[in-house]
């Protein structure tokens, strides 16, 4: 049994389950999954291999129709039973208690952004640079963000599987502040993802992504000048969204 | 409640092969504890909307509650109110009645009880149209609507209940001995937590 | 046909239909007249004159089915007429189709409709499956696709799960506590009849303009209050359902309480009734809240109030947290009779008494009570008080310990047995452990608010949903029906056919959902009609593993059809249970019982000496003879006579 969540535990750590990482929220995230995943393993080998065991060993043989011993119970065992998995579900309580301090806390020099959702469009927007506004999320890698959020119809929900982070987007009246629509997270790999909606919003629910791209200071600020620029000559036309 | 006896007396001789008895397992008759259970879950109704009302007034509500330019006939719905309480007194002073075999009283008891709350039906609505603000305008319209609303069914569905045990106490049913006045008593039961309710109701809407 | 419309039943029923209806039509028309409105408002909410007769309707239905003939008698204070038990117990097929109160043909009205709907929602599922074989857009539109997935899931949950687990129970639960019937015949008929209205709304969605309601099962606002007409059928068709569980779990938990057999005290119940009991408390004290969210939804659509309207004053999540309030206790109201059943099944074919019987009752009361403090954790990533999360946590997390009591009973009532095999019932019941630990082991994980950050809204969670819903209900309610499957029909079923269903079945459940895990961590949300080409290869894979799920499904009804028709005559006790239902014919007497038994000992006796867990009536005498050997050891005999005693 223990042989067993070893290999186990051991092979089954060595997967990326949540495929690759490209935040600082996720390592902590990925390292408490692992733990529950050993974790899991143990419990789940335990089982299956009491379970096999039993299976095997007392099954009738043909033409047996006696009954099996009145056993009714085991006191101990049952104590044991209760309180072995309460106190590891309140280790993993704890644990995630701290994980999600973690990956919450709060930096100061983190850049806001302000992100609408629409049926079936995302709007960026930096406060930084002007309230500059753009369709597709370009941010500097290595620097926390904070995203607020607003929803202009209906729930919809912000997920980058690569930063592990997600948050609904509520749609709130004038008072608004009953609504956690704000959180953070620190892109830490350049590259290309995808921005998903998971909260299904309509019809266009299957296509409301939108293209982050995660890029160097130097990049992300030339990349601000352009769009700018851009706006500027177009009239705050093109790159623009219509957003309200 | 005689002919419905005399009835099931003449059944009886012709061979009758039925279920045998249930064994009556405990202290509780079926039918009260049914009606319990029943306003376990019409309570649980109320605490669906009670749990909207929370959200619209406390999380979601910014200034005055209700907000301007609503106002509330309090004094009209605190007679209401007295008007509703009254009933109980009466709808249980038929029960006493019929447990004592006091046809009268318990005739007179059901009747009453049923115009008052009849009565009770009545002023809502009338308030209802007089009040200046319908169920679409804002969350607290909604909300009012919602819960006087709500107790309104509830009431009606009362008065339906009542009516059934009018009906059947003008027409000679109901007696003294426990399983005989089940049909008044059940309604009753029902008719207290109406009353019940529409103080929460009408403490929590209209007062507080 | 004139004579017809004029006794109760199916041909009044339809009559009933069209009056409702058109009183209804006509009430709104008129109202509509006289406060000078426009008389057909035909906004995607509104259709007033469809809704409105979509709630008469059925009443009328139920009127002239004869549902409330009785009652209204009652109530006018007419004499009673003498109980002559005419609408009690099945002569011919035709009874099933009548307002019948007996509650074995109840219970048997329930499974077949309820199958009859698994079968629809399967082969919804089946077009969801050909939809996402392939990335890109084959077969359905992803409009069309969102009204799939949404009666799917609706019809699954509504009226198959829940309700089937009602029908079992119906049949076997007044047996098994000696009772003649269930404590309000007339009220469970009414339950069922409310049922196929639920489905039927359910299905007639795909005929009113703009199509099948398309808000998931779940039906947030403010999406569902702008949804087009056929949100409205699902608002209403919850309401039926809802009424009809509530209905139900009213009347078990009547029965229960008053109604056991002499002797029966709580520690000696089956744990098939505590099952019940306890899923009864959820019922009766949550299943009002969906009534009053769905309520809300549909004045906001019909009526225009705000409440989940923002932009005037309403509240967003306040959908959710009332929602939640019921739907996390109705994933228990799914899983809790299904339990029941297991402890029934495994006890019998291992011959050995239930493992800690007390804490497993207990458990099932601790996860009622904690069911009630958990609902949010739905909703750890929606926005709500943030510091709701971590106290959701813990008790969601805390929640799995009663869970792991039952299993580790189970696996422990094993250990020193004598197991048996030969049934499906048993296999199901074992394939139920194993799956239903994954499940549980997934939903663990869910509880954690950082693993669920990442893993809400994706296919875990479709996985999950699975797992406990599938390999958990879904085996529980397979392993209720073979155990059962000669105590309702008289007959025995095919244990080849079932065996072959067993193994297809599971091999196609484990190949169905173990890659949804998969696919959902490393990014696929839930509720689309397309994805991302990276998740091609197990999409078709999954899809293929789910089609032969589904062709395994027809190897079960063929087995059942066709033992129900032509299979062997069951005895009365063809798997040596101690419990009193198998101590009566198969199928039972039509009054279940000439004389209420006596209840003796525990429900699960096996291998003490002696034990016995009921007398049956009549047999008293013979007990005090000296008995020849140990009662039940001897198989069931009498299968086909009449006799009400059964066995030896
Ligand atoms: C060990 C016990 C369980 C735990 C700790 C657990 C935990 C959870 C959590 C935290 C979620 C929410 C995930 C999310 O939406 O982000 C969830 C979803 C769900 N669970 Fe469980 N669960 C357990 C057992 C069950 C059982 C027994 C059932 C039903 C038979 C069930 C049915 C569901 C369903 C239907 C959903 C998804 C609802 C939806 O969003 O459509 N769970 N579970
Ligand atoms: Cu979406
Ligand atoms: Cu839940």
């Amino acid at each position: 049994m223990l042989a067993l969540t070893v290999v186990g535990s051991v092979v089954l750590v060595q997967f990326d389950w949540f495929g690759d990482a490209a935040s600082e929220e996720a390592p902590p995230i990925d390292t408490l999954f692992d733990v529950m995943v050993v974790l899991s393993t143990f419990v789940f080998s335990i089982v299956m291999v009491m379970f096999g065991y039993a299976i095997w060993k007392f099954r009738a043989r043909p033409g047996d129709e006696s009954d099996g011993a009145p056993i009714h119970g085991n006191t101990k065992l049952e104590i044991a039973w209760t309180v072995i998995p309460t106190i590891i579900v309140l280790f993993g309580a704890g644990y995630s208690w701290i994980v999600l301090d973690d990956i919450e806390a709060r930096a100061d020099d983190a850049m806001p952004l302000k992100v609408t959702a629409q049926q079936f469009k995302w709007t960026f927007e930096y406060p930084e640079a002007d309230g500059l506004r753009s369709d597709e999320l370009h941010v500097p890698v290595d620097r926390q963000l904070d995203v607020q959020l607003e929803a202009l119809d209906v729930v919809h929900s912000f997920w980058v599987p690569e930063w592990r982070i997600k948050r609904d987007l509520v749609p709130a009246g004038e008072g608004g502040d009953e609504i956690d629509d704000e959180f953070v997270v620190t892109p830490n790999e350049e590259g290309t993802f995808s921005l998903v909606c998971t909260e299904l919003c309509g019809l266009g629910h299957t296509t409301m992504r939108a293209t982050v791209v995660v890029e160097s200071q130097e990049e992300f600020d030339q990349w601000l000048d352009d769009q700018a620029q851009a706006e500027a000559g177009a009239g705050g036309g093109s790159s623009a969204a219509g957003g309200t | 409640m005689e002919s419905a006896s005399v009835a099931v007396g003449q059944a009886e001789p012709h061979e009758h092969h039925g279920p045998p008895e249930a064994h009556q397992s405990s202290r509780i008759d079926r039918q009260t504890l049914g009606i319990l259970l029943f306003i376990v879950t019409e309570a649980m109704l109320f605490g669906a909307f009670f749990a909207s009302y929370f959200f619209l007034r406390v999380v979601s509500n910014e200034g005055p509650w209700p907000p301007e330019g609503f106002e509330l006939p309090v004094a009209v719905a605190g007679v209401n109110t007295a008007i509703l309480i009254s009933s109980s007194f009466t709808v249980h002073w038929a029960l006493e009645a019929t447990r004592k075999g006091n046809r009268r009283g318990m005739q007179m008891g059901l009747m009453t009880t049923w115009l008052l709350g009849s009565t009770f039906l009545f002023i809502q609505i009338n308030e209802y149209i007089h009040i200046g603000f319908s169920g679409r305008d804002g969350a607290f319209g909604s909300i009012f609507y919602g819960l006087t609303g709500l107790h309104g069914a509830h009431v009606l569905v009362g008065l339906l209940l009542l009516s059934f045990a009018n009906i059947r106490a003008w027409r000679g049913h109901f007696g003294p001995k426990a399983k005989d006045h089940l049909g008044v008593e059940v309604p009753g039961i029902y008719w207290h937590f109406v009353d019940v309710m529409w103080i929460i109701v009408f403490t929590v809407v209209y007062i507080l | 046909m004139a004579v017809a419309i004029k006794q109760p039943g199916l041909a009044r029923g339809a009559l009933g239909f069209i009056v409702g209806s058109a009183f209804g039509f006509g009430l709104v028309v008129a109202l509509r007249a006289i406060s000078g409105l426009e008389i057909f408002q035909t906004e995607q909410t509104g259709y007033p004159h469809l809704v409105v007769p979509a709630i008469t309707g059925p009443l009328g239905f139920l009127v002239g089915l004869g549902a409330f003939d009785y009652w209204f008698r009652w109530a006018a204070g007419r004499p009673t007429i003498p109980e002559d038990h005419s609408q009690h117990g099945a002569k011919s097929w035709r009874d099933y189709f009548k307002f019948n109160t007996d509650h074995k043909v109840i219970g048997i009205q329930y499974i077949v409709t309820t199958f009859f709907f698994f079968l629809v929602g399967g082969l919804i599922a089946m077009l969801i499956r050909a939809e996402l074989a392939q990335p890109g857009t084959q077969i359905v539109d992803p409009g069309v696709y969102n009204g799939l997935f949404s009666t799917h899931a609706a019809i699954m949950i509504f009226v198959f799960v829940i309700p089937v687990f009602a029908g079992i129970a119906n049949y076997v639960l007044p047996l098994m506590i000696g009772a003649p019937d269930m404590a309000f015949p007339r009220l469970n008929a009414l339950s069922f009849w409310m049922l196929p209205i639920a489905g039927i709304l359910f299905l007639s969605s795909f005929l009113v303009p703009g199509g099948a309601f398309d808000a998931g099962w779940t039906g947030y606002a403010p999406l569902s209050t702008g949804a087009p007409l056929g949100q409205s059928f699902f608002n209403l068709g919850v309401q039926f359902a809802g009424a009809s569980s509530v209905a139900t779990a009213l009347n078990f938990l009547v029965t229960i309480v008053t109604m056991r057999a002499p002797g029966m005290t709580f520690w000696r119940m089956p744990l098939l009734v505590w099952a019940n009991l306890s899923t009864s408390l959820l019922v009766v004290a949550a299943t009002p809240f969906i009534a009053g969210v769905q309520f809300m939804v549909l004045f906001d659509r019909v009526l225009h109030t705000n409440f989940f309207q923002a932009a005037f004053g309403g509240d967003v999540l306040s959908y959710q947290h009332i929602f939640w309030f019921y739907s996390h206790p109705a994933v228990y109201i799914m899983m809790l009779p299904g339990f029941g059943i297991i402890s029934e099944v495994i006890s019998t074919h291992a011959r050995k008494p239930i493992f800690g019987y007390r804490l497993m009752a207990l458990a099932l009361i601790g996860i009622v009570v904690l069911s009630y403090t958990v609902w949010a954790h739905h909703m750890f990533v929606s926005g709500m008080f943030a510091w709701l999360r971590v106290p959701m946590m813990i008790t969601t997390l805390l929640i799995a310990v009663p869970t792991g009591i039952k299993i580790f009973s189970w696996l422990a009532t094993l250990f020193n047995s004598v197991l048996h095999l030969r049934s499906t019932a048993m296999l199901f019941a074992l394939g139920f452990v194993t799956t239903f630990t994954i499940g549980g082991i997934s939903g663990v994980m869910l509880g954690m608010v950082p693993i669920d950050i990442h893993v809400s809204d994706t296919y875990f969670i479709v996985a999950h949903i699975h797992f406990v819903l599938f390999g958990g209900s879904v085996f529980t309610i397979f392993a209720g029906i073979y155990h059962w499957f000669p105590k309702m029909t008289g007959r025995m079923y095919d244990e080849k056919l079932g065996r072959v269903h067993f193994y297809l079945t599971l091999v196609g459940m484990l190949g169905t959902f173990i890659p949804m895990h998969w696919v959902g961590m490393e990014g696929m949300p839930r509720r689309v009609a397309d994805y991302a080409a990276q998740f091609g290869d197990w999409n078709l894979m999954i899809s293929i593993s789910s089609f032969l799920l589904g062709i395994a499904q027809l190897v079960f009804l063929y087995n059942m059809i066709v033992s129900w028709k032509w299979g062997p005559r069951a005895t009365a006790n063809p798997w040596r249970a101690k419990t009193i239902e198998w101590q009566v014919s198969s199928p039972p007497p039509i009054f279940n019982f000439d004389e209420i038994p006596r209840v003796v000992g525990g429900p699960y006796e096996f291998g003490v000496p002696g034990a016995r867990h009921a007398i049956m009536g009549g047999e008293e005498a013979e007990v005090r003879k000296p008995e020849p050997a140990v009662v039940g050891a001897a198989g069931g005999g009498g299968g086909g006579s009449p006799g009400e005693r059964g066995g030896p």
